[in-house]
C-alpha cells in the first residue's frame, strides 16, 4: 500500500514559536498552501511550560507569559486556515523536499514546493556534559522537570541543586521556590552567568537562592535516589580546584547547561551544518544549502527571546513562500560573514548585498564599553555599534542597510574598544 | 548612597546605578543611570522602595484536557506578598473550560491585582 | 510501578513448592530458566532488582565472542564457542537482532605478530571457525581507515543486544511455566533435609530440591550463605561511553588491539551496537562494591581520548551517555587476568549447582552454560520434556523504525498506535511502548520501558519522551506520580503532586 501522498506549498516542520510564525508569514506572503507538522499535540511547543511572564514586550508591548504569546500566534493561525497536522512526526526529509511522516491516520509523503525547519533543540544532559557518579532517580534537565511540573502537575521534587545558569534553570529554580521546594543553589562552571541578567535578579536574588560561579557539580551520590552531589571550585581552565569539594545533600538535580538545535533532520536532508552555531548554515534568506529548505528559530542557533524568533521565522516564512511560488531569483555570488575578534558566531553566514540584513550574533564573554563592528575585506567600517555591556547570554541582531553593502565582497564582525 | 540594581522589566537587563537618601518620608531616590529607556528610571524609583513583580503559576482544572491551567498576576505585585498570594493559588481548583484572561481569584489576600488563566484548557474528550 | 506478570510476594499462604529455583536473573539465570523450561519441572527465578537484566547482562559490550582468548580445554573456551554457535538459531526463535559483524585483532607492531599467531592455533584448538591473518588491504576491505600491520579476522564474533536478549530470554521462560519474583533479595537460604528454602528479604519463602547459583557478582554471597567459603569475587569495572548514531556507520567490524599481558580486559576499544550507536570502553578497574555502577571523570577523560583517536570525527556533543558494569571477577587485583568458570554440582551440599567467576564470556556462553546446567539438574530430578513448551516468542524483531516506509505504513494500517512515534531519537512508537507496558513480566520502572522499547535511550535521553511516557502512564495505566521507579525499589522519580 505504502504512504499517502500528498503535494503542498510550503511545509513547517514543528508548531513551536518559529513555526507558527514561519506559518503565518508563509501564508501572508503569498502561498495559499501552508501546512505545519507538529510531533505534540497542541501548538505552542516549549511556549506552552514556560508559564512565566516576559514574553512579547518587543512584538506585543506586553509582559505574557508562554501559552500566551503562543495562541496569539495559533489564532493567526486559525485565522488565516493554516492546514496543522498535530501529533504527527516527520520521520525523514530528502534534498528533493520530500518529507515523510507518520501519524495515528496513516504514513505520508509530502512533496513541498518549500520546507521551513522549526523544530527547536534538545537540552545537553547529564551524559553528555560526563557528570560523574551514580545513576540514581531525581536527575533531571530542567526543560524536563519544567514539563513535568507546569503541564502534568507532578513535583519532581523537595531539596533542588540547580546545575548551570541557563534561563530555564534560572526560572526552575523560581518555580520550585515558589512551590515550597528548598532551592540549595546554582552551580556555575564559568566566571559569569549563562543567563539573562533580569533572571538572577527575579529568580534568584528575589528568593534568595544562592548563585555559585566557577563552581560546578563534580559527583553524584546515591544509589537509588540522588543523595546528595560534590561541588567544586574551578579554575580558569574550568579544572576542579582540588581540596574546595563540599557535599550538598539534596533530592533533586536540575541542569541548565545548554541547548543543542536539534539537526538531526536536516542533517539527513543534507544542510549543512555550521559548528558555531551547531545549525545550519543559511543566507540572508535563512535558506539552508539545500535549495528550498529554509531554518529559523532554536534550530537555526539558539535564542534568548522568543520575540526575536519570530521575527527570525517571519523572515523564514517569507522567503520559503517565495520560494515555493517561484518568484525567488536564484543567487549568484554571496558576501561571507565571518565573526571576529572577540564574536562567537554570526548569521547570517553569507548575504546577497542585495537587501536590508538583520545580523544575529553572539560575543564570546562579557565585556564592557564596546563597539560591534563590521568592517570589509579592505577593514572598512560597515557598520559600528557601540554597547554599554556586552554578554554571551544576550544574542544581538544588528540591522545593515543594503546601500552599506556596496562594494563589499567580504565581511568580519568583531568587537573594538 | 549609590546603589546598583539589575532592570527585570525587559531582557536588555539594564545595570542600573541609583542615587539614594533616605529623606524624612522614607527612600528617595534621586538620580537614576544606566537605563536604555523611561521605564527603567521609574522602575529603579519604585524597586528601591517597594518591589513589585508578577507571579506565574498555575491552579489546579477539573474536568480539563490537562490537570492545570497557568495563572499569573495582572498587576505587579510587592514582592513580600508573593508568598501569601502563593497560598491562596494553591487553593484553588477551577473546571475546564478556562479561556486566557479568565479572572481566577480577585485581589487575592488583600494585594492589588487579580489572578488571571494564562491558557485556554478544553474539557476532556471535547473541544 | 504496578503492572505485574511477575509473582508478587505472598505472606502468610503457604510456601510454594518447585524443582528448581534459580537466584539471580542474569543473562545466565535466565537462560537456565529457559532452557529448563522444556521440561517438566517447577521453576522460580528469584531476583532482587526490579526487573531481568539490571546488573551485569544489560551493563556489557554486547559482542557474542569467537572463542579466540580462553585456554583450550577451558570451561570458557568450550561454552564460549559453543555458545556462540547456539545463538543465531536461539535469536531467530526469540526475536532478537543478532549481527555477525566479524572482528580484526589488530597488530601494530612486529613484536605483536607472534601474538596474533598465537590466538590463531589457540583459536582454532577451540573450534573456532573461519579464522585468517589478514594484509592491510584486506583489513581495510573489511574495515575502512584501519590501521596496523597484520590482523586476525574472526568471522564469528558478533552483537546482540544484551538486554533484549537476556529478556527475551525470561519471557520465553515466563511463556513456558517459569515463576519469576522481582524485587526479591535473597538473604538466607538453608538446606534441611532433601530440600533448600530460600528466604528473601521480604519475608517471601521458596522450597526447591535444585537450587541454581546464577547471582553473578554476588555468587559468592550466595556461597557463604550455604557454608561454602571457596570462592570470592573481586569487582571489576568497566566503563562505557555511548556514541551517537550518526556515528554508527564509522565502523563495519569491530576492532580491537592486540592482547598484551597482565591487562585483565581486552583494551579500551570501539564496539557497534546492535542499535546502531558506538561504545568506547571498557575500562578495567578493581572497585569495592558489587555493584559501584558509578562513572569516573578519571576514567571517562580517558575514554575520550582514546575514542578521539580511534575515531576522528568524535565531537563532544556525541557522547550521549556514559555507563559502567561490573565483572564478576575470581582473580584478585594483584593476580589479574582471568580465571575460568565454576560451573559446579555441589557435592558436599547435595542439590547446589553453582555457578562463579562467570565474567566475560558470560553472554556468549550463556546458552551453552544453561545446557550444561540442565545435564547437572538431569542427575539431581527427572527431567521429562514437555510437549507444550514453545520455543518462539511472538512478536517482530527489531523495532518499526528499522522497517521501510512501506511495511510502516501497512503496519499503522493495521493499528493506529504505530503511527503515533513517542520516542523522537529512536523514533519509537506508541505500540511498541505500550507492548513494553503490557509485557509478560510487568513493568515496575521506567528502565524496564527503556530497556524493552528502547525509549529514553537516543541523544536527547528521555528529554522529549520522558514526559510523554508519564503521561501514557497516568492517564491509559492509572499511574500516580509515588508509582514511577527509575529502576529499582527507593529510585523515586517524583515526589507527588504540584497541586491536588
Amino acid at each position: 500500500m505504502g504512504p499517502k501522498e500528498l503535494k503542498k506549498g510550503v511545509v513547517v516542520v514543528g508548531g513551536g514559536p518559529a513555526g507558527l510564525a514561519a506559518a503565518v508569514s508563509a501564508k501572508a506572503s503569498g502561498c495559499d498552501d501552508v501546512v505545519i507538522i507538529e510531533r505534540g499535540r497542541m501548538l505552542g511547543g516549549i511556549l506552552n511550560q514556560c508559564i512565566h511572564d516576559g514574553f512579547g514586550l518587543h512584538r506585543f508591548k506586553e509582559a505574557l507569559s508562554g501559552p500566551e504569546y503562543a495562541q496569539r500566534f495559533i489564532d493567526q493561525v486559525q485565522d488565516l486556515g493554516i492546514e496543522t497536522l498535530l501529533n504527527t512526526m516527520v520521520l525523514s526529509i530528502n534534498d528533493s523536499r520530500e518529507i515523510l511522516a507518520s501519524s495515528r491516520e496513516g504514513l505520508f509523503r509530502i512533496r513541498a514546493g518549500a520546507v521551513v525547519l522549526a523544530m527547536g533543540c534538545r537540552e545537553r544532559t547529564a551524559g553528555a556534559i560526563f557528570l560523574p557518579g551514580t545513576r540514581p532517580a531525581g536527575v533531571y534537565t530542567a526543560g524536563v522537570a519544567q514539563n513535568l511540573i507546569n503541564l502534568q502537575n507532578i513535583m519532581v521534587g523537595e531539596e533542588a541543586v540547580i546545575m548551570g545558569s541557563g534561563d530555564i534553570g534560572l526560572i526552575m529554580a523560581r518555580r520550585l521556590a515558589l512551590e515550597g521546594a528548598s532551592v540549595k543553589g546554582v552551580y556555575e562552571i564559568l566566571p559569569y552567568p549563562s543567563g539573562l541578567p533580569r533572571n538572577i535578579q527575579q529568580c534568584l536574588k528575589d528568593f534568595g537562592i544562592p548563585l555559585h560561579l566557577s563552581t560546578t557539580v563534580v559527583e553524584l551520590h546515591g544509589r537509588a535516589r540522588l543523595k546528595g552531589v560534590t561541588v567544586a571550585r574551578v579554575d580558569e581552565a574550568r579544572r576542579v580546584i582540588q581540596g574546595t569539594e563540599s557535599f550538598i545533600p539534596c533530592d533533586t538535580l536540575l541542569l541548565s547547561v545548554g541547548l543543542i538545535p536539534e539537526n538531526e533532520l536536516s542533517r539527513e536532508a543534507g544542510v549543512a551544518i555550521e559548528p558555531l552555531t551547531g545549525g545550519a548554515l543559511v543566507d540572508d534568506t535563512l535558506m539552508t544549502s539545500v535549495e528550498g529548505v529554509f531554518s529559523c528559530g532554536n534550530v537555526l542557533h539558539v535564542h534568548d527571546l522568543v520575540d526575536h524568533v519570530s521575527e527570525e521565522a517571519d523572515m523564514a516564512g517569507h522567503f520559503a513562500a517565495r520560494f515555493a511560488v517561484g518568484e525567488m531569483k536564484p543567487r549568484d555570488s554571496y558576501i561571507p560573514i565571518a565573526p571576529g575578534r572577540g564574536v562567537r558566531y554570526v548569521l547570517p553566514q553569507k548575504i546577497s548585498g542585495e537587501m536590508d540584513v538583520v545580523i544575529s550574533l553572539r560575543v564570546a564573554e562579557p565585556m564592557e564599553q564596546k563597539a560591534i563592528v563590521g568592517r570589509d575585506q579592505n577593514g572598512r567600517g560597515i557598520f559600528r555599534k557601540k554597547q554599554v555591556k556586552l554578554h554571551p547570554a544576550v544574542m544581538m541582531r544588528i540591522k545593515v542597510k543594503k546601500e552599506k553593502l556596496q562594494g563589499v565582497s567580504s565581511m568580519e564582525v568583531g568587537v573594538e574598544g | 548612597m549609590k546603589k546598583e540594581l539589575v532592570c527585570v522589566i525587559c531582557p536588555n537587563g539594564c545595570f542600573l546605578e541609583a542615587d539614594v537618601v533616605q529623606g524624612e518620608s522614607g527612600t528617595e531616590v534621586r538620580q537614576v543611570e544606566g537605563a536604555l529607556c523611561k521605564k527603567g528610571v521609574k522602575w529603579a524609583s519604585q524597586e528601591l522602595v517597594e518591589p513589585l513583580r508578577t507571579i506565574a503559576s498555575s491552579v489546579l482544572v477539573e474536568g480539563g484536557e490537562i490537570p492545570l491551567a497557568s495563572v499569573r498576576t495582572d498587576q505587579a505585585i510587592p514582592l513580600e506578598a508573593i508568598g501569601r498570594v502563593m497560598e491562596e493559588i494553591k487553593k484553588i481548583t477551577v473546571r475546564a473550560p478556562v479561556r486566557i484572561g479568565d479572572v481566577i481569584l480577585v485581589r487575592p489576600s488583600g494585594a492589588a491585582c487579580n489572578i488571571i488563566a494564562t491558557r485556554n484548557v478544553s474539557p476532556k474528550g471535547g473541544q | 510501578m504496578g503492572n505485574s506478570g511477575a509473582k508478587e510476594t505472598t505472606s502468610g499462604s503457604s510456601t510454594p513448592q518447585y524443582d528448581v529455583v534459580i537466584i539471580g536473573a542474569g543473562v545466565v539465570g535466565n537462560a537456565i530458566a529457559r532452557e529448563l523450561s522444556r521440561y517438566a519441572l517447577r521453576i522460580a527465578v528469584v531476583e532482587k532488582e526490579l526487573d531481568v537484566g539490571m546488573g551485569t547482562s544489560a551493563r556489557n559490550s554486547g559482542v557474542l565472542h569467537s572463542g579466540i582468548h580462553y585456554k583450550p580445554g577451558s570451561l570458557r573456551a568450550k561454552l564460549n564457542v559453543e555458545g556462540n554457535s547456539l545463538m543465531e538459531g536461539l535469536c531467530r526463535e526469540l526475536k532478537v537482532k543478532i549481527q555477525y559483524i566479524g572482528k580484526l585483532t589488530v597488530a601494530a607492531e612486529d613484536e605483536e605478530m607472534p601474538t596474533l599467531h598465537a590466538l590463531k592455533e589457540q583459536g582454532e584448538a577451540n573450534g573456532v571457525p573461519g579464522l585468517e591473518i589478514l594484509d592491510p588491504e584486506d583489513m581495510e576491505k573489511l574495515q575502512p581507515g584501519v590501521r596496523g600491520l597484520k590482523a586476525l579476522f574472526s568471522p564469528t564474533t558478533g552483537i546482540i543486544c544484551p538486554y533484549t536478549f537476556t529478556i527475551a530470554l525470561a519471557e520465553s521462560a515466563l511463556l513456558n511455566g517459569v515463576d519469576y519474583f522481582l524485587g526479591e533479595e535473597v538473604r538466607e537460604v538453608k538446606r534441611n533435609g532433601q530440600k533448600f528454602t530460600v528466604r528473601t528479604r521480604k519475608g517471601l519463602g521458596l522450597v526447591s530440591k535444585v537450587l541454581v547459583n546464577a547471582a553473578g557478582v554476588l555468587s559468592d554471597k550466595v556461597c557463604r550463605m550455604l557454608g561454602i567459603n571457596d570462592y570470592t569475587i573481586y569487582p571489576c569495572r568497566g566503563e562505557y561511553l555511548v556514541l551517537d548514531k550518526r556515528l554508527g556507520h564509522h565502523l563495519s567490524t569491530l576492532v580491537y588491539p592486540a592482547p598484551h599481558k597482565g591487562k585483565a580486559g581486552l583494551g579500551i576499544h570501539l564496539t557497534k551496537t546492535v542499535d546502531g550507536n558506538i561504545l568506547v570502553g571498557p575500562s578495567n578497574e578493581y572497585v569495592d562494591g558489587p555493584e559501584d555502577w558509578a562513572t569516573t571523570s578519571y576514567i571517562m577523560g580517558k575514554l575520550r581520548e582514546e575514542g578521539e583517536k580511534l575515531l576522528p570525527s568524535l565531537t563532544t556533543s556525541d557522547i550521549i551517555r556514559s555507563f559502567s558494569g561490573i565483572r564478576a571477577k575470581q582473580a584478585p587485583p594483584e593476580e589479574g587476568g582471568f580465571r575460568d568458570f565454576v560451573i559446579e554440582s555441589r557435592t558436599d551440599v547435595p542439590g547446589f549447582v553453582n555457578l562463579v567467576g562467570i565474567e566475560s564470556p558470560g553472554l556468549t556462553s550463556s546458552p551453552a552454560i544453561a545446557r550444561m546446567v540442565r545435564d547437572m539438574v538431569s542427575a539431581l530430578v527427572p527431567l521429562r520434556e514437555k510437549p507444550e513448551f514453545k520455543p518462539e516468542l511472538d512478536r517482530m524483531t527489531g523495532y518499526f523504525h528499522e522497517l521501510s516506509a512501506e511495511e510502516q505504513a501497512d503496519l499503522v494500517a493495521k493499528d493506529r498506535d504505530y503511527g503515533e512515534i513517542v520516542c523522537r531519537c529512536e523514533q519509537i512508537t506508541r505500540k511498541e511502548v505500550l507492548e513494553a507496558i503490557e509485557n509478560p513480566l510487568g513493568v515496575k520502572s521506567v528502565t524496564a520501558l527503556k530497556f524493552r522499547a528502547r525509549v529514553m535511550m537516543g541523544r536527547c535521553q528521555g528529554g522529549f519522551c520522558l514526559p510523554k511516557i508519564v503521561r501514557i502512564l497516568q492517564e491509559d495505566f492509572g499511574y500516580r506520580p509515588e508509582d514511577f521507579f527509575l529502576y529499582r525499589e527507593g529510585s523515586h522519580l517524583f515526589t507527588g503532586r504540584v497541586r491536588s
